[in-house]
């Protein structure tokens, strides 16, 4: 079977990950059929009302990755200013620098064919610690942690207690 | 997962070579990380992979590193990185076998290593580089200084400096007044050559020099091979919203690729050809036009006109209704699935056959064949009607390779793939007599010759 530039790419990065794990972050295909669909864990990030948390999600790459960046969407409840209610992650580094709906977003941060998976994990753990309430794509979620912080971090850590089956 | 084929820098992590994790980082490209094939640098001093950042370049224009515009006209061959690289591979498996047999003896380990750090540093013609940019600092009338970014992509802008040190060094070997031909090195007299280019064949012609190159001495093996680089033109990008439909395809017809397609298609193709020819005019060693049609194979089938839109199982579907789909080979290939499917299909059949003898016991055998021949009176009708459009002939043709298909799909194929995948036909003709019994293999072939008579 031939292989594409992304089946090769991620297959690549799917390796990397295994030899160096990035701590709190596993991530693999899931299915060898598919490298186009991925599962990972995130942990939450300690010292945040998200700690103890572990956060499965999934990735989807387009046929062309690297080029085009893949989507992300968290497979469990995320009480996050910057995660929609569908799960669908929001952050700078999964827009290509091409569509900037918001204007608000530096081109460096956005996509390019060298970011990485890893990196992607990354960024939405420190996302996770740190939301950016500039564009949220959870506006009640922003709301209450611009204004009600306490309130935010119980409904936070309500939620992954709920998660964890507690 | 087949993770033993994808060597990568995170290899050495685990050994007690730990920091060979970094050198082999950076002889990768950042864009599809695998090591550097044919790098080339960027005016802003980033390097990459030729089809990488061509790739890149033509999707937006920017540098992947640092977002600067860039063109691919402005992209330079790194040379010396694909030495480098090439000699880094080659030491590659040896050097992290040993380390990895010596993870206890560290200190034995390392001084091989370091040995075969020093060939990689040999071979790459460092010499060449440090004299150019001596040269090029002396001109500007500064003291000379390190190699920095900035002067090797001085280096690079500047050809004329190289050129001139290139003829320095192959002119003035003329012993007999005769001069190599650029293309084809074949020597003639100085005035000939002007005339000999016009109709010079190229590098295929034998040339005596090329003949005794030794592999011990790869830069100018590689030196020599770049020679041909002249003969293989880049192809010019098009503005696609220039041209009309009619002139894309005679165009892409006179590439001899594929023009089939809506437009969009097209042009996709049309890049990714660009992309892929121009790409290997960088080569040292360009690839044959038949393995760039195979590329573009590879393309069309991941990411253009035939990749995959559907699921896995769809998409075994529209294997098999390929044109050029060989039955054959597929089902020798999954023999043994093929049987498996009809010994579990007998025995399914002779069970509702027994559970039938229980039912209609005071019918007897005879009952119970008659009721079987009733359960396949429905497909019996499709597949009657269906061979009237394509003639009656086909009807043994259609049988056979629905056959194949059902037998291959059977398995829950019903439920996840719709029609609309497939000509009506042939999804009425595999799915019917699935659908209302799953009975045994060929029962449909009988069914179509019943019919007949």
């Amino acid at each position: 079977m031939a292989q594409s530039t992304a089946h090769r790419r991620l297959l690549q990065e799917y390796r990397a990950l295994t030899n160096n794990p990035p701590e709190g972050i596993t991530a693999g295909p899931v299915s060898e059929d598919d490298l186009l669909h991925w599962e990972c864990l995130i942990q939450g990030p300690e010292g945040t009302p998200f700690e103890g948390g572990v956060f499965p999600a999934e990735l989807k790459f387009p046929k062309d990755y690297p080029l085009a960046p893949p989507t992300m969407k968290f497979l469990a409840d995320v009480f996050h200013p910057n995660v929609y209610p569908s799960g669908l992650v929001c952050i700078s580094i999964l827009h290509p620098p091409g569509d900037d709906p918001n204007h608000y977003e530096h081109a460096s941060e956005r996509w390019s064919p060298i970011q990485s998976v890893e990196k992607i994990l990354i960024s939405v753990m420190s996302m996770l610690a740190e939301p950016n309430d500039e564009s949220p794509a959870n506006v009640e979620a922003a709301k209450m942690w611009r204004e009600r912080r306490d309130e935010y971090e119980k409904t936070v850590r309500d939620g992954v207690l709920r998660m964890l089956g507690l | 997962m087949a993770s033993d084929d994808v060597p990568d820098s995170t290899d050495w992590l685990s050994t007690p070579l730990s920091g060979f994790a970094a050198v082999e980082a950076a002889l990768r490209c950042q864009v599809c990380k695998d090591l550097y094939k044919t790098p080339m640098i960027t005016s802003c001093c980033h390097t990459f992979c030729s089809i990488c950042i061509r790739r890149a370049l033509s999707n937006d224009g920017k540098c992947p590193m640092c977002r600067a515009t860039e063109q691919e006209l402005k992209l330079r061959s790194n040379w010396s990185m694909e030495e480098t690289v090439e000699a880094f591979s080659k030491a590659r498996a040896a050097a992290l076998s040993l380390a990895r047999s010596q993870q206890d003896g560290a200190r034995t380990s390392r001084s091989p290593k370091r040995k075969a750090a020093g060939e990689v540093v040999a071979e790459a013609h460092e010499p060449k580089r440090l004299r150019t940019s001596a040269r090029l600092s002396r001109n500007r009338g500064e003291a000379s200084v390190p190699v920095t970014p900035s002067e090797e992509v001085e280096e690079q802008i500047v050809p004329d400096s190289n050129n001139d040190e290139e003829d320095e060094d192959y002119v003035p070997d003329a012993p007999n007044g005769l001069v190599p031909c650029p293309l084809c090195n074949r020597r003639m007299k100085e005035w000939q050559v002007f005339g000999h280019l016009e109709t010079c064949p190229g590098p295929s012609a034998a040339s005596p020099s090329r003949n005794t190159i030794t592999p011990d001495n790869p830069s100018s093996f590689a030196q020599s091979h770049r020679k041909q680089q002249k003969t293989l033109e880049r192809l010019p990008p098009l503005n696609y919203s220039m041209l009309k439909e009619q002139a894309l395809r005679k165009k892409m017809s006179d590439l001899g690729i594929s023009n089939q397609g809506p437009r969009i298609l097209l042009e996709k193709r049309h890049k990714e050809w660009l992309t892929l020819w121009n790409a290997n005019c960088d080569a040292a060693v360009p690839k044959k036009r038949s393995e760039l049609l195979h590329d573009l194979d590879v393309w069309e089938r991941t990411q253009g006109g035939r990749a995959p839109t559907m699921g896995r199982v769809a998409q075994t579907a529209a294997v098999i209704k390929d044109k050029d789909f060989d039955g054959a080979a597929w089902a020798a290939r999954h023999d043994s699935s093929f049987r498996d499917l009809i010994a579990s299909a007998r025995r399914s059949r002779q069970e509702t056959t027994k559970k039938m003898k229980t039912e209609e016991v005071d019918k007897g055998v005879e009952g119970a064949s008659e009721s079987s021949t009733r359960r396949y009176s429905e497909p019996v009708v499709i597949s009657s009607s269906q061979p009237l459009e394509d003639g009656p002939t086909t009807a043994d043709n259609v049988s056979d390779q629905h056959r194949e298909r059902r037998s291959d799909a059977a398995p829950g194929l019903e439920s996840t793939m719709p029609p609309s995948h497939a000509e009506p036909m042939a999804w009425e003709l595999s799915q019917r007599p699935l659908a209302s019994t799953p009975s045994a293999e060929g029962a449909s072939a009988r069914i179509v010759d019943a019919d007949k008579y």
